[in-house]
């Protein structure tokens, strides 16, 4: 059966994943480091770079049910991140850094849905091969950061900004080791751990869910019940605008309150990593959670790493989610993708 | 007598194509009314129009005598119309009940999520109230053809359809399917309903209606009672003055044994496909392929062509075991394929001519000559008539008719000593028709082999001299076109098999398995 | 085949209409407007960001905000930069050495219907490998014209090998694993540079700076007619021109060629005449590699001399250059051609008017987000009477004879 085949390849590709992390745990000379390695902090640290790629990921993946393939979700976070750095530093002076970086996060949302719809209108009203106008997208994005970073700020990073505090939740921070991990974050984090949940009841329980499904299996099946297949894309396009606007805010307020505009700009790939991680959690919001936070994980790793002076080739150290990525695909690729995703849709009559 | 549906003066025109031509008809209250007419006689269009799926040019439409502009199936659906498409619009990985309430569906208490358990009683009560036995849990691609046709009705009557238009619903069902798709509207019309039917067969026509209207090149040719209906008539008003020739299969002596297929098995993981398939085609001779659509026709083809692996069994040709060659290989041995879908298989659309002659023969070109054959090209438009503006025009410039003549030429032009056609003629003209026929039985008259495979029994019947009818992937049985009727290849196509031996089955081919195995006749 | 069937006819037909308007006269026209767009778009920005920076002239003073940049004094900077010297014509020239051979990179996988984002991977990849050679054989062999010869040849060969090897590398992950290809030429991007990066600093460091050795000046290849300053050679460019002409002979003119096409336009067409679908996969991607892996090769030897980790993005440029030319790597050298007299002509900007030379990417971008969209280009056209232009005469016997 194909469903079997695609559970035993899953099940291996989870049995690879658990032998690696195992044979690095076990191998590894600094076995009483590595113990001190897996602190609360450092899973309070995963889940705190989960939120973009977990958002990017349940964006992208609203967008690709409902039939289009989003590859320019990077672009989005790379303009989030940016105005989002923007925003807050300009706000600051005014409305004082408490409610800038609230703004900031605001205006981040705005502009990544402006571009996603941007996005939609390349892809619906002109008819635009998905993977290149998502390519576009992100490369205007890659272009327009770094650019306008330069002529604001003169320099290509910018000055740090205010950021979010962690917030300890009354009472509920208390409770040993869940309370520092849970219930002491960025607010960021909190609207991740709120939207994945909603977002899975959305798509699987409400009417706008089942259209979305439909949109992206069998357009004229939602067309001919009366629902505009368009709209219903639009809608979702906008989704994961909104969702990579938190996510690209994320990555900056949240952390160092920069953007970094060099090379792949602070963004770095997180947004493909998302579409990945989509993938790996088959198209649900809560799996896409797991396997962000897998991926978020190793990055963790790897800071970590070096914070405990583990001081061999930070940069390759820093390539192991992307080779993770590789890893995944291979053996998670074959998920059964949305039956007419990447199709452009015509209704009957123009 | 009360009309529900009057269509009046309906004109819808395509870019370069007029599909509706002034069309106007009336549909009796509760009456079966039949839309009858040949492929691109504009029956779907007009009905696409009556749906909201197209705005007409001009004409009007009037429900229950008010009349009435539908801007979208929205429209339609209000005013109690409901469609069943030819292609099913159905959602595979979702419910049976989810397919059904999809763009009416019920809220909860909150109003945020859908109410699946009220939803599921609804389908449940619809469900029986007609009689249909259907899981509303089931999912769709689970589920068989015959149920997936029942969930599209249902749809319909969910949304509270009071008039149901079926295109085309027999297109895709076995007899036995078809039979208890009209016992459904015996049950339709006893609960006060109007049915809008959708064919190009007379029979059905003749079985089910009250009415009739005859549309044909986009024009109503005439509507008439059911009574005063007979089959010539019908037939006649359907194709207009157009001869229909009788081909000219002449008795041809058989030669060695071309093809042999011993106990063939092809699985796709774990559902087979083709299951022990065992077959022999001689020089000088046409098997016919008869079957539904989807039992294993395509892939037999594709297996013996060397595009799909066999789990099983083996393939001889002309003396070799060439069960594990590839395409390239069948081809240089002169075994040639017209595919069923020359859009996308047979031809490249953005190709032109020169390039499309070679394709298949890409393989033998050494580096550095041009991938093209302009002379082959302009040979096959000559000796194929291919209607073209000449070797450097894409394919896609073709008509359907002038493409699959570049296609047929292309794999006869290469001397095959056996040609496997798959549906050569499906929705060609009658003209490209009758000139691929004619190319076909050529090639018998030459003692090479054709393997035919079609879903048109006409067609089968007048350029097989054995068909062999497959069932679920199996051959349940081979028989003498000459003799055999309709009826009995649509019994065969069905899966049962003739019991009682007809009579004319003693003519040596008769209708047994092993004769099909041996080969033998004549 | 899915039970969805066929198409409606009169949809299909629709479709095919479409299809055939897409002749190489409008694929020109569309390519030359999405440049004009997107340089009329910059224009905009330009105008609009420069509300915002702080200079100590503005062009333009309106309602009290300060405009720096004029848009039309940009452009001309641009212009005199890229072409006003024979300086400036080598830098030009440079750039576009470097894009046409990144552009066929990206152009033969186009072709075959692969999204490979990976040439800038293959880039960094062959880079390196030039340099470490280089690095590792310079001693050994003499220090005359031969040696440098000998050099060149070396060095440019490992980075072939090595952008071959790492560019097959997706290709069998597509061919055989089912992994998509965008996303992991993506992934292999940002290996490459960390590996680079790793390697340099750990093993091919010389001196305090994270870069590689130097070339030695007898295996540069010499620059004529044009200055030694604007680091281009004629002996490197012909040869270049030749790869874009050879790629496009080896399409029209071979069977890898006619199966690459073949595939990227109908894969069940290829399956059909008995293409091994993964086999193109995966040479075709080691060819792209091949090149890719050159353009690093030719980077190290012509332009900068060494290797470093922090390397422009020549390969993603190659993507805006391939889909500028329609993948025709004919179309390519033009095409390059014009981008590298934006990216030459940015560099200018930035040292003459302080504009950043990030101004490039964003025309990259802007400029694959209005060639993907052609209906957008054919609605501009109808708007301003072109539409004769684009639609060919084929079109209207199409949709009249296809009515059977």
């Amino acid at each position: 059966m194909i469903e079997n085949t695609r559970l035993t390849r899953r099940r291996i590709g989870l049995l690879v994943i658990a032998a690696v992390a195992v044979l690095g745990v076990v191998a590894s000379p600094y076995r009483t480091d590595i113990r001190n390695l897996f602190t609360v902090g450092f899973f309070n640290t995963a889940l705190t770079l989960a939120v973009p790629i977990t958002l990017a990921g349940v964006g992208g993946l609203y967008s690709e049910k409902s039939g289009v393939i989003n590859i320019g979700i990077e672009g989005l976070l790379i303009a989030a991140a940016f105005t989002s750095v923007l925003v807050t530093g300009t706000t600051v002076s005014t409305v004082g850094a408490d409610n800038a970086v609230w703004l900031g996060l605001l205006a981040a949302v705005v502009v990544s849905t402006l571009g996603a719809l941007l996005f939609g209108v390349i892809c619906i009203r002109y008819k635009a091969d998905q993977i290149i106008a998502g390519l576009a997208i992100w490369f205007v994005f890659l272009g327009l950061a770094p650019f306008f970073s330069r002529v604001y700020w003169g320099q290509i990073n910018s000055p740090t900004v205010a950021t979010f505090d962690q917030i300890a939740i009354p009472v509920l921070s208390e409770i040993p080791w869940l309370g520092t991990l849970l219930f002491t974050n960025y607010p960021t984090t909190y609207l991740m751990l709120i939207i994945v949940p909603v977002a899975w009841y959305v798509l699987k329980f409400t009417s706008f869910g089942m259209w979305v499904r439909a949109s992206g299996e069998h357009p004229e099946a939602l067309d001919t019940a009366g629902i505009s297949v368009n709209r219903v894309r639009y809608a979702s396009i906008m989704i994961s605008g909104a969702l990579s606007g938190i996510g690209g805010a994320a990555m900056t307020l949240s952390t160092v309150g920069q953007f970094i505009g060099q090379g792949q700009t602070i963004v770095n790939g997180r947004g493909f990593i998302g579409i990945v991680a989509y993938l790996m959690g088959n198209y649900n919001p809560i799996g896409t959670f797991g396997a962000a936070a897998l991926f978020a994980g190793l990055d963790a790793l790897q800071v970590r790493l070096q914070q405990i002076g583990f001081d061999i080739a930070p940069e390759l150290f820093g390539a192991i989610p992307y080779m993770a990525v590789i890893v995944v695909l291979v053996f998670f690729g074959y998920t059964r993708i949305p039956d007419r995703a990447g199709e452009n849709y015509e209704s009957g009559d123009d | 007598m009360s009309h529900s549906v009057e269509l009046t003066d309906i004109r819808k025109t395509f870019p370069g194509v007029v599909a509706n031509d002034d069309v106007s008809l009336s549909v009796g209250d509760g009456d079966i009314h039949v839309i009858l007419g040949e492929n691109g006689a504009g029956k779907s269009t007009l009905m696409n129009v009556l749906y909201g799926l197209y705005q007409p040019d001009s004409g009007t439409i009037r429900i229950n005598g008010e009349e009435k502009r539908f801007d979208s199936p929205q429209d339609a659906i209000d005013e109690g119309i409901g469609m069943i498409h030819q292609h099913f619009k159905l959602v595979g990985p979702m419910t049976v009940t989810e397919n059904i309430v999809l763009g009416s569906e019920p809220t909860d208490s909150f109003g945020i999520g859908v109410d699946m358990k009220t939803a599921r009683r609804e389908v449940r009560e619809i469900s029986e109230r007609y009689g249909f036995d259907i899981d509303p849990d089931a999912v769709v691609e689970d589920v068989s053809v015959g149920v997936r046709q029942r969930v599209e009705i249902l749809k319909a009557l969910y949304r509270g359809a009071d008039i149901l238009i079926l295109d085309e619903p027999t297109a895709v069902l076995t007899p036995d399917e078809i039979e208890s798709l009209f016992e459904v509207f015996e049950e339709l019309i006893d609960q006060g309903k109007t049915i809008i039917f959708i064919t190009h067969k007379l029979d059905e026509a003749m079985t089910v209606a009250d009415d009739i209207t005859v549309l044909r090149e986009g024009r109503n040719v005439t509507t008439l009672p059911v009574e005063e209906a007979t089959n010539n008539h019908l037939a006649e008003l359907m194709v207009g003055d157009e001869v229909l020739l009788e081909l000219n299969r002449e008795p041809h002596p058989k030669g060695d044994v071309l093809l042999t297929v011993d106990d063939l098995q092809v699985a796709n993981d774990d559902t087979t496909l083709v299951e022990g398939v065992d077959l022999t085609v001689r020089e000088g001779e046409t098997l016919g392929i008869a079957g539904v659509d989807g039992n294993g026709q395509s892939e037999l083809s594709d297996a013996i062509a060397g595009l799909l692996d066999a789990d099983g069994g083996s393939v001889t040709f002309d003396g070799e075991d060439v069960t594990d060659w590839d395409r390239k290989r069948l081809n240089d041995a002169g075994l040639a394929y017209i595919p069923p879908d020359r859009q996308e298989q047979g031809l490249v659309m953005n190709f032109d001519h020169g390039e499309n002659v070679i394709l298949g023969e890409q393989h033998t070109f050494p580096i550095g000559r041009r991938m093209r054959d302009d002379e082959l090209a302009e040979k096959i438009i000559e000796e194929y008539d291919v209607r073209t503006s000449g070797t450097g025009a894409p394919a896609k410039s073709l008509s359907g008719g002038n493409q699959q003549k570049l296609l047929v030429g292309r794999e006869l032009e290469r001397d095959p000593k056996l040609v496997i056609a798959s549906n050569p003629t499906r929705g060609l003209d009658v003209g490209s028709i009758e000139f691929i026929h004619e190319q076909l039985l050529s090639v018998r008259r030459d003692d090479r082999a054709v393997l035919l495979i079609s879903s048109k029994l006409d067609e089968l019947q007048q350029l097989s001299d054995r068909i062999a009818v497959m069932y679920e992937g199996e051959i349940i049985d081979t028989v003498d076109p000459e003799t055999v009727t309709e009826r009995e290849l649509g019994l065969l196509m069905a899966g049962q098999e003739l019991t009682d031996v007809s009579p004319n089955s003693d003519r040596g081919e008769g209708t047994s398995q092993t004769a099909g195995i041996d080969g033998e006749s004549e | 085949m899915s039970d969805a069937g066929p198409k409606l006819p009169d949809r299909a037909k629709r479709i095919l209409g479409r299809l055939v308007d897409a002749s190489a006269r409008e694929r020109i026209l569309i390519s030359f407007a999405s440049l004009a767009l997107a340089l009329v778009v910059g224009a905009i920005l330009l105008l609009a960001s420069g509300a915002f920076a702080t200079c100590g002239s503005p062009f333009l003073v309106f309602g009290g905000i300060e405009f720096c940049y004029n848009p039309i004094e940009v452009y001309r900077v641009m212009l005199n930069g890229a072409i006003g010297s024979p300086y400036s014509i080598g830098l030009t020239l440079r750039e576009t050495t470097l894009l046409i051979l990144a552009g066929v990179a990206v152009a033969v996988t186009f072709q075959a219907g692969i999204f490979n984002i990976g040439t800038q991977g293959q880039f960094v990849v062959g880079g390196l490998a030039g340099a470490a050679l280089v690095q590792y054989t310079a001693d050994i062999l003499p220090a005359n014209a031969v040696g440098g010869i000998l050099l060149f040849v070396l060095g440019l060969a490992a980075a072939g090998v090595a952008g071959a090897l790492y560019g097959a590398l997706p290709g069998v992950l597509l061919a055989y694993y089912d992994a998509n290809e965008v996303i992991t030429t993506i992934m292999l991007n940002f290996i490459a540079t960390a590996v680079a990066f790793t390697t340099v600093r750990s093993f091919l460091r010389e001196g305090a700076a994270v870069q590689t050795a130097l070339v030695p000046d007898y295996a540069v290849p010499p620059s004529i007619v044009f200055p030694e300053a604007s680091s281009f050679s004629v002996l490197i460019f012909i040869p270049t021109l030749l790869i874009a002409f050879g790629a496009h002979y080896m399409l029209k003119n071979s069977p890898l060629g006619y199966n690459i096409r073949l595939s990227g336009e109908q894969p069940a067409a290829a399956k059909y005449s008995g293409v091994d679908a993964k086999r193109v996969i995966v040479r075709t991607f080691t060819l792209s590699g091949l090149i890719g892996g050159l353009t690093g090769g030719v980077f190290v030897f012509m332009v900068l001399g060494y290797w470093q980790p922090s390397v422009p993005q020549v390969g993603f440029d190659g993507i805006t250059v391939s889909v500028l030319a329609a993948n025709n790597p004919l179309g390519v050298i033009p095409a390059a051609a014009l981008f590298g007299v934006i990216k030459s002509g940015a560099i200018a900007l930035d040292l003459q008017l302080g504009v950043p030379r990030q101004l490039a990417g964003v025309l990259r971008g802007i400029i694959i987000l209005f060639v993907a969209m052609p209906e957008f280009m054919r609605m501009i056209g109808r708007k301003f009477g072109l539409g004769e232009t684009s639609a060919t005469p084929a079109q209207e016997r199409v949709t009249e004879e296809n009515d059977d």
